[in-house]
């Protein structure tokens, strides 16, 4: 009974805060937006017992993607009054999408012509059961080929971003760290012989 | 637990995955270390590796016995095998001309060959995929390392806006084939798509439908398929040539492979639905490939459309529904590669430093100028029009064969009546090279060695059309059910 | 309880939601690209609701892969939107017009 409560209530925050990404004016508040949706989905994975996953969604997606969005957002300085002046001719079509999507996979769903019995819950796991253990031991065996790949496709990103938007600027001043650590002590200080002063 | 198994002769076939991906690092830390003082060695290595993968697979193939490794995830058959050895020649080819073209631009980076060989390991992916998930991670490999391509010249805002064009569509399509893919994920229990053909026997509930539609829309947008098209042309415009050149090449073979692994063999028992949904999209595709380039006027552009119009034939192969349909569209996948590799390759060719052949315009009178350049081009350009004895003709076809052994008469007329308006448009090009007075232009690039190259790549379209037995018969050998 | 169904229909919810933003959002990219990560999240919830009723932990697996590649798209996506921005000084879909389909 609290499990379906908690459903219900995260899935109402989760669609709201969806709403939220795709209505609000200010790019920065849909990001925000976006967090919450991450967080709620989340919680709703915890709810049926997906734990890695929640926790990997929570750390990858609002520790490190969003972040990003953000920092590009805030970095781009757009104006934001200007951006969001009202949405455009398209709009009906969007909300004629929306309206067709909703009503086709939902009906489908409560129709149970999906092709599955969607009223029934997942099996309860036993007490010793460890989401993580399983998936871990999933990933470096069945799945160690597309593992690899994954590997490859964060190089072609770092290797990407890198490209498209480093620039050696002229006059651009920055440390160079290689040149800090090779400093020598005689580089930076000069003994100065003096003869001592004479007394009066 | 799954039992695995890593040992050196049972990851043997995977190995021009393996060498390509050591390669990847190789030519990344070659240009470190030393393409920021001789430039083009990057380039040079890069070419090299692409000649020894080709040779190592051509050498080294398991070909004959079907085998699947790294649990079920992996395919090594005879398809994937010649469309891995394709891609290598392919990209090497296409590098190659665009050599001098990314020097005389400032973008002859190490970074974009490192990007053009992970584009490369996507389209081998997808060639050995096995599994919705390879699939994939295939489709992003590819697909991340081009948009970045087409986004590599900085200081050209048309291609920054092209790239985000493609990136925004393609992350939208990616997002639907995921939602496809997880409905059939969740009605049959599997990822594998050799277990996927044997689950989806016998009628397709609703929901194996819904996830279905939303893979063909994938598929028909990866491709370039009317009504999912609208990037293919902004980007073949935008993108700076030499990578137009590169989207035209290994990603199409990768494509071919991305519809025949996941309809023809996962989806093979909604072959009836999935067929006529591709037969809407195709006639669509014909028709308005074909009518909008007739408006082109700029080069790029026409021979954008000419993509989409071609997708139309290899869509139609696909319609067939039996394996000498879809080996039709493998050949025709492979002559289009072939033939558009040429064509951009002259355009290639025709821009300078500083001066981009991109407008009809420019190729008036070519003949005058560059005899041998414009008679390429001429020959590319029959062939691609379907004109015997060219490649290009055989090509058509066997598409149009297939169609008409599968009872689909009014596809053959309408393929039949586009063929027509399709060859007005190329014949137009060889028309401005041959008899308008000489455009105002700077000379076209002489160096001799990739004139060689084009030179090769065209006689080949003449040579397959003579004797075009051997090439057919792979591809109908490579495909049987 | 949580049924299957719930899920579903949650997940096409969103799915639903984002697309619609897609078509509801023409003046910002960086709307769209927050748009396709809805869109991806709906997936997402499709794969943990199956993989679990299923009692077949490779859904989870592909959950994994999706987040991978999202995180990896999202830095190249941006990547681009800012050679964009320093080239066009906006990001407003409707300036994006000099090449027409």
């Amino acid at each position: 009974m609290l499990v379906q409560i908690l459903f219900w209530a995260f899935a109402a925050v989760l669609v709201g805060s969806a709403l939220g990404v795709i209505l609000t004016r200010n790019p920065v508040h849909s990001a925000l937006s976006l967090v919450l949706c991450f967080v709620t989905s989340a919680a709703i994975w915890l709810l049926i017992e997906a734990e890695f996953l929640a926790v990997v969604l929570v750390l990858v997606y609002v520790g490190a993607v969003m972040v990003l969005f953000l920092f590009v957002v805030m970095m781009l300085d757009i104006n934001t009054e200007e951006l969001r002046s009202g949405f455009t001719r398209y709009a009906w079509l969007g909300w004629l999408t929306a309206g067709v999507v909703i009503a086709e996979i939902v009906g489908v769903v409560m129709a149970r012509s999906l092709g599955v019995d969607v009223t029934k819950g997942a099996e309860p796991l036993p007490a010793d059961y460890s989401n993580t253990t399983e998936l871990g031991a999933a990933l470096f065996t069945q799945y160690a080929y597309p593992f690899e790949l994954a590997a490859v496709l964060l190089l072609v990103a770092i290797v990407a971003a890198i490209a498209l938007t480093m620039r050696k600027r002229p006059g651009h001043k920055v440390q160079d760290v290689a040149k800090q650590v090779a400093v020598r002590p005689q580089d930076r200080i000069r003994i100065v012989k003096m003869d001592p002063e004479k007394g009066a | 637990m799954p039992e695995t198994d890593f040992s050196l002769a049972s990851v043997a076939p995977a190995l021009p995955e393996i060498y390509l991906t050591v390669m990847v690092c190789v030519v990344l830390m070659v240009d470190v270390f030393a393409g920021q003082t001789r430039r083009g060695l990057t380039a040079t290595f890069t070419l090299l590796t692409l000649a020894v993968g080709a040779g190592l697979t051509a050498m080294y193939s398991h070909v004959g016995v079907r085998t699947t490794l790294f649990n079920g995830l992996y395919v090594a058959d005879e398809l994937a095998w010649v469309l891995k050895l394709f891609g290598f020649l392919f990209v090497a080819f296409a590098l190659l001309y665009s050599r001098t073209y990314l020097n005389d631009r400032g973008l002859l980076r190490g970074e974009y060959f490192v990007l053009a060989l992970t584009a490369l390991l996507g389209v081998f992916v997808l060639a050995s995929a096995n599994s919705l998930l390879t699939v994939y991670v295939g489709v992003e490999l590819l697909a991340l390392s081009v948009y970045a391509m087409v986004a590599f010249d900085r200081e050209s805002g048309i291609a920054a806006e092209s790239a985000m064009k493609y990136f925004v569509l393609g992350a939208i399509a990616s997002g639907a084939l995921l939602y496809g893919m997880s409905m059939i994920y969740g009605l049959t229990g599997t990822l594998s798509i050799d277990v996927l053909a044997d689950h989806l026997r016998g009628e397709p509930s609703l929901g194996v439908i819904l996830g279905l539609v939303f893979i063909v829309v994938a598929v028909a947008f990866k491709m370039g398929a009317v009504p999912f098209h609208m990037w293919l042309p902004d980007v073949y415009h935008g993108a700076p040539t030499a990578v137009t050149l590169f989207i035209s090449t290994a990603p199409k073979l990768a494509y071919f492979a991305l519809a025949f692994r996941l309809l023809a063999e996962g989806l093979q028992g909604l072959v009836q639905d999935w067929s006529r949904m591709l037969a809407a999209l195709a006639v669509l595709t014909l028709i308005v490939g074909n009518l909008v380039a007739l408006a082109q006027t700029n080069i790029k552009r026409l021979l954008a459309y000419s993509t989409i119009a071609n997708v139309g034939f290899i869509v139609l192969g696909f319609v067939a529904g039996t394996p000498a349909g879809y080996s039709a569209a493998l050949y025709y996948t492979i002559v289009y590669v072939l033939t558009t590799l040429g064509s951009f390759g002259v355009v290639v060719l025709a821009s300078r430093k500083g001066f981009e052949a991109d407008e009809l315009d420019h190729y008036k009178g070519l003949h005058a100028r560059d005899p041998m350049l414009a008679f390429m081009m001429m020959m590319l350009m029959f062939s691609t029009a379907g004109v015997p004895p060219f490649v290009g003709f055989w090509a058509k076809l066997r598409i149009i064969q297939e169609l008409w052994a599968t009872n689909h008469p009014w596809l053959v007329v309408i393929a039949a009546a586009v063929s027509v308006v399709g060859a007005f448009y190329y014949l137009r090009v060889v028309k401005l090279m041959y008899f308008d007075a000489p455009a105002d232009v700077p000379d076209t690039e002489r160096q001799t060695g990739v004139r060689f190259a084009l030179g090769l790549n065209a006689v080949a379209v003449l040579v397959l059309g003579i004797l075009p037995g051997p090439l057919l018969d792979l591809c109908a050998r490579l495909i049987h059910q | 309880m949580i049924t299957l169904g719930h899920l579903l229909a949650l997940s096409a919810v969103l799915f639903a939601i984002a697309v619609a933003g897609v078509f509801l959002n023409r003046k910002n990219v960086i709307l769209l690209l927050m748009c396709v990560e809805l869109l991806l999240l709906a997936a997402n919830f499709n794969f943990v609701a199956f993989s679990r009723y299923l009692g077949d932990i490779s859904g989870q697996v592909f959950v994994f892969f999706v987040l991978t590649v999202a995180a990896a798209e999202s830095a190249i996506g941006l990547a681009i939107l800012v050679v964009l921005f320093r080239e066009r000084r906006s990001i407003n879909v409707e300036d994006l017009n000099t090449l027409k389909g």
